[in-house]
């Protein structure tokens, strides 16, 4: 969270994990990076199929905005608002560089994410008190 | 919480096709005690209501394939489905207007935090507790 990937929403999802679900957390961001996948997939078609129909552009990204905010996926989501911002003026070069950015920042967190719960893995129950910066 | 039916646990029914979104409510109301139920659009609730399952409190999304939230929503109510309480969960604040006008009792933005469900359930419980 020091690097800004995450917000304070993670914390609330790994606050959810109890004995009955001890890998809740991980099994959210699991669930967040093939749900987003799929969102991002639907803006790129969009993109390309509806030359500037900043709506519906507007519309499926804001599906993606809602998916980041469940989860604490700061930067992400502050990109998707970018993105958003830019439909708004109906700037289609300010949409498509955004929307190279929301790509670039999926990416960094999944690698983010991915190596945080392989540290935890690696640390044990013991190790899980302490978060590591993301 | 104190339930005078013990044993009756809130029944609700979450209305959301982002799947993230939906497990998380789902996880927060199985830590609250409720017998939750989730489908993935609008069409999906509004035939549990046509086949006469009842529910306590109804989360819905907005934006979903084959019917949106609003639009189930209204569907509910003129169905008669008065006593319901429905809440509009959106990241879109824009959306109060659309989720209150179909006749949602509450508008809620995403993410919805534990203390706002289990508030809301605490009302719900105690309506229940007093119509017997």
């Amino acid at each position: 969270m020091k690097q800004g990937y995450l917000d304070e929403q993670f914390c609330q999802v790994e606050d959810l994990q109890d004995e009955a679900s001890p890998n809740f957390a991980e099994e959210v961001a699991t669930l967040f990076f093939k749900d987003s996948a799929r969102l991002i997939s639907n803006v790129e078609q969009a993109l390309e199929k509806y030359p500037k129909d900043f709506n519906r552009w507007d519309a499926y990204m804001q599906q993606l905005e809602g998916s980041c905010s469940s989860i604490g996926a700061s930067r992400m989501k502050s990109e998707c608002m970018s993105f958003r911002d830019y439909c708004g003026q109906g700037n289609v070069e300010g949409c498509m560089r955004s929307f190279h950015k929301v790509k670039r920042e999926h990416g960094a967190l999944r690698q983010k994410l991915e190596a945080y719960f392989q540290l935890l893995r690696q640390a044990g129950p013991a190790g899980a008190a302490t978060r590591p910066g993301m | 919480m104190a339930s005078r039916n013990q044993g009756s646990a809130p029944r609700a029914l979450v209305v959301e096709d982002i799947k993230v979104d939906c497990l998380i409510l789902m996880h927060m109301l199985h830590k609250l005690n409720c017998e939750a139920t989730a489908v993935e659009n609008g069409k999906e609730a509004v035939d549990l209501f046509l086949e006469r399952k009842t529910f306590d409190i109804v989360f819905s999304g907005k934006d979903m394939p084959i019917m949106s939230g609003p639009e189930a929503v209204a569907k509910i109510r003129t169905m008669g489905a008065t006593e319901v309480k429905i809440i509009g969960v959106s990241a879109d604040f824009g959306a109060q207007e659309a989720f209150m006008q179909a006749g949602a009792d509450v508008f809620v933005p995403k993410p919805v935090k534990l203390e706002t469900l289990q508030s809301m359930l605490e009302v719900v419980i105690s309506k229940k507790n007093m119509s017997g």
